[in-house]
């Protein structure tokens, strides 16, 4: 089954989207081809990748056939199942299932379906998996190597179902008192979600098919903007990165921290903060290691640009060997 | 204008040992990329065949027609997308057709040898050595180079002797051009010398014999006019409707091709007005004078078809107030003709190395594009006038 890697922290503000939209088109620019998924009802990765007069065209007053939402509609609605959902091709091997800022309005019907999942309930299967079906489906369509999706951040019933989902979970967090914070939360929550699913799945009907198996397995954690001088760590920051490690595989892994020395494994890259190309890859619409002179990334910028190429890169070789994604020839 | 006849090519499609031929199935899956690369192999003839290649679509791998193949023209249409995406540089020269070959329909690319190689796509020269494909070495980018010599070639890759390598700028060179040209991998296993990768990116004449090229000038040239001396761009900001007008605003603008186009699109942008309307209406209303994307494409289309030889006349752009004029020396070139100037498909190439560089630094997102994308954003504000030195486009302002 195609492996979908869901980026998810319920600390917003860590630079999840970027890495998501980065990540995408690294895959892509290194021959997969790649289906990224927006279930983040902010839309932020949609926003990113499109320019405003095709989100015009995406989001009109009324229906929106042509995003996630669309897909989900007949079902919400009580007139049918999921649908198809349409691919918004963003390259030749980068497909995008668009985002929807409606997408808010289903979380409650899909917090009262979880718990009935325990009873067997087909409609309740029907909706907790809706997110699963439509992925599997488009990933199918779009011969997908790997699919990526973008949650928001935090602990809902939305999540929960993205989840439920995707195979593996990377943890995009900052070196700060809050993505601490947050990983404690997360990790007896994503616990608690498996083991429920898991006991739910019993109950599923056979009618239904093929479920999705809530893996929701912890890739590890990408550092993420670091503010570095003379490459090394300031010490406000260093203090919250050595925590890191620790509190990662407490509350993710559940383990013992134990003898801590040397390199932690469960850090797959640490990403910089790239300063000046962002902006400058917002208006040009493309990924900051894409950026060339006429977009205003001349000389200096340019070593920046490769190093963000190298960086990117490492990451997305290292998630690829973690998760078990082919290699392309 | 078909090379190869019917016979020719049954024969071409039946031998599997050849290394003029490439047989796909179909154009699905990542068979559009490996035909890319194939057609990027036959443009570079390493064997120096000095006779096209082909690549057969709807071809079975043992060299039988697949049944039930139907060639589409929106299938012709994406195969000749290939040479104007932008994604083979220099663009090279092909011809995509349906030929009915042992009674099955089959798409057919033509490709020719490039008179400039090294040809890349994707920042990768690929070649063939005999009927399998791969990258250049070293070695094999040498003999892609040293074939460059010994032909006529366009204007843009000629050397300019008594000019030195001390001419062009190294930094510039290494840390700006090669990366944005040259894919990452190949970079990193990279063992070249700074000689052999000037000429491998044809801005010397080869490495043995370093003597700057005009691309060299015009891409990582310290002055680019003080060697060609048209290489410069002239901007005057009139306050009237002609040239007798006073001058309000003027700038002689030197540098490569890169820098002039930089300042220049800065200079146009300064100039542009944008007015905001708010007060009677409910969401805010901006608006520029003229719209800026197309001033962007006519600009970067007179740096890349403009002539850079015999010429002392720079790009001139005169702002007026009632329209801006871009007259770029050099009339229309090849199969472009006065007749035919700006209609859709017909491009050509006075300057195809230069064309990849500013492909490679971002300048050019596709080819052929930049005259339908200013007509889209201007319709009949927009008029060229085309004779045989010269190149106007002159872009009315609003009437409103």
């Amino acid at each position: 089954m195609t492996p979908r890697i869901a980026f998810f922290n319920n600390k917003g503000g860590v630079g999840k989207t970027s890495l998501v939209y980065h990540c995408a088109f690294m895959f892509a620019e290194q021959g997969q081809r790649v289906l990224a998924v927006d279930l983040d009802p902010q839309s932020n990765l949609s926003i990113m990748a499109l320019d405003e007069s095709r989100l015009e065209a995406l989001w009109p007053d009324n229906d929106h056939p042509l995003t996630i939402n669309g897909a989900l509609a007949p079902l919400f609605e009580g007139t049918g199942d999921v649908r198809a959902a349409h691919i918004e091709p963003l390259s030749s091997r980068l497909g995008l299932l668009v985002g929807d800022l409606a997408l808010s309005r289903i979380e409650d019907d899909l917090s009262i379906q979880w718990p009935r999942c325990l009873e067997g309930d087909t409609r309740a299967f029907r909706v907790t998996t809706a997110f699963w079906r439509i992925i599997e489906e488009a990933a199918r369509r779009h011969q997908a190597g790997l699919v990526l999706v973008d949650v928001g951040p935090n602990l809902g019933a939305i999540n929960r179902s993205a989840l439920v989902a995707s195979s593996h979970v990377v943890m995009p967090v900052a070196p700060d008192l809050f993505s601490l914070q947050g990983l404690k939360n997360l990790g007896p929550t994503l616990r608690k979600w498996r083991g429920t699913w898991a006991s739910a799945l019993p109950q599923a009907p056979n009618a239904l098919g093929a479920m999705p198996q809530g893996e929701m397995s912890p890739v590890g954690y990408v550092l993420m903007q670091h503010a570095e001088r003379l490459g090394r760590p300031t010490k406000a920051y260093a203090k919250w990165q050595k925590r890191l490690p620790i509190t990662y595989r407490e509350s993710v892994l559940d383990v013992d921290s134990g003898d801590l020395t040397g390199a932690d494994d469960n850090q797959i890259q640490r990403i910089k903060h790239y300063r000046s190309l962002m902006p400058m890859a917002m208006e040009a619409r493309k990924p900051m290691f894409s950026l060339r002179s006429a977009d205003g990334a001349i000389g200096a910028h340019q070593a920046n640009v490769q190093q963000c190429y190298d960086d990117f890169s490492a990451l997305v070789t290292a998630i690829a060997n973690r998760t078990g994604i082919k290699e392309v020839a | 204008m078909s090379y190869f006849s019917d016979a020719q090519l049954e024969v071409m499609m039946a031998d599997l040992e050849s290394d003029r031929a490439e047989r796909k199935q179909s154009f699905q899956g990542d068979s559009p990329q490996k035909v890319r690369e194939a057609v990027c192999a036959f443009a570079n003839d390493l064997a120096g065949h000095n006779a096209p290649g082909v690549v057969l679509i709807g071809v079975h791998d043992k060299g039988t027609p697949m049944p039930g193949f139907a060639v589409t023209d929106e299938l012709l249409r994406s195969l000749a997308d290939i040479k104007t995406d932008g994604n083979i540089v220099p663009p090279p020269t092909l011809l995509a057709e349906k030929r009915v070959l042992s009674d099955a329909e089959i798409a057919v690319i033509t490709v020719w040898p490039c008179d400039t190689p090294p040809v890349r796509y994707k920042g990768r020269v690929h070649v063939r050595w005999g009927p399998r494909r791969g990258l250049a070495t070293a070695q094999d980018e040498r003999i892609l180079n040293e074939r460059r010599r010994h032909r006529d070639r366009p204007f843009d890759v000629q050397p300019i002797h008594d000019a030195e390598l001390i001419e062009l700028d190294r930094l510039r060179f290494e840390q700006e051009y090669l990366p944005a040209l040259v894919a990452r991998d190949v970079l990193e296993a990279n063992e070249r010398s700074y000689e052999q990768k000037l000429a491998a990116t044809k801005m010397v004449l080869n490495d043995s014999e370093p003597v700057p090229t005009v691309l060299g000038f015009l891409v990582i040239g310290k002055s680019p006019a003080d060697w060609l001396p048209g290489a410069y761009t002239q901007f005057l900001r009139l306050a009237g409707n002609d040239l007798t007008a006073p001058v309000s605003d003027e700038e002689a603008i030197h540098g490569t091709v890169a820098d002039q186009i930089r300042r220049l699109e800065e200079k146009l942008a300064a100039h542009n007005q944008r007015g905001v309307r708010f007060s009677d209406v409910d969401t805010e209303d901006r608006r520029e004078a003229y719209p800026l994307e197309a001033l962007r494409q006519l600009v970067r289309n007179a740096f890349m078809h403009r002539s850079y030889e015999v010429t002392n006349t720079p790009v001139r752009v005169y702002w007026f107030d009632d329209c801006i004029e871009i007259h770029n020396p050099g009339g229309p070139f090849g199969s472009v003709t006065p007749e035919n100037f700006g209609q859709p498909g017909i491009t050509d190439y006075r300057n195809p190395n230069l064309a990849e560089a500013l492909r490679a630094l971002g300048y050019v997102q596709r080819f052929g594009a930049g005259i339908a994308i200013a007509r889209k954003a201007l319709g009949q504000r927009l008029r060229f006038e085309v004779q045989p030195g010269v190149v106007a486009a002159i872009i009315q302002g609003e009437t409103s």
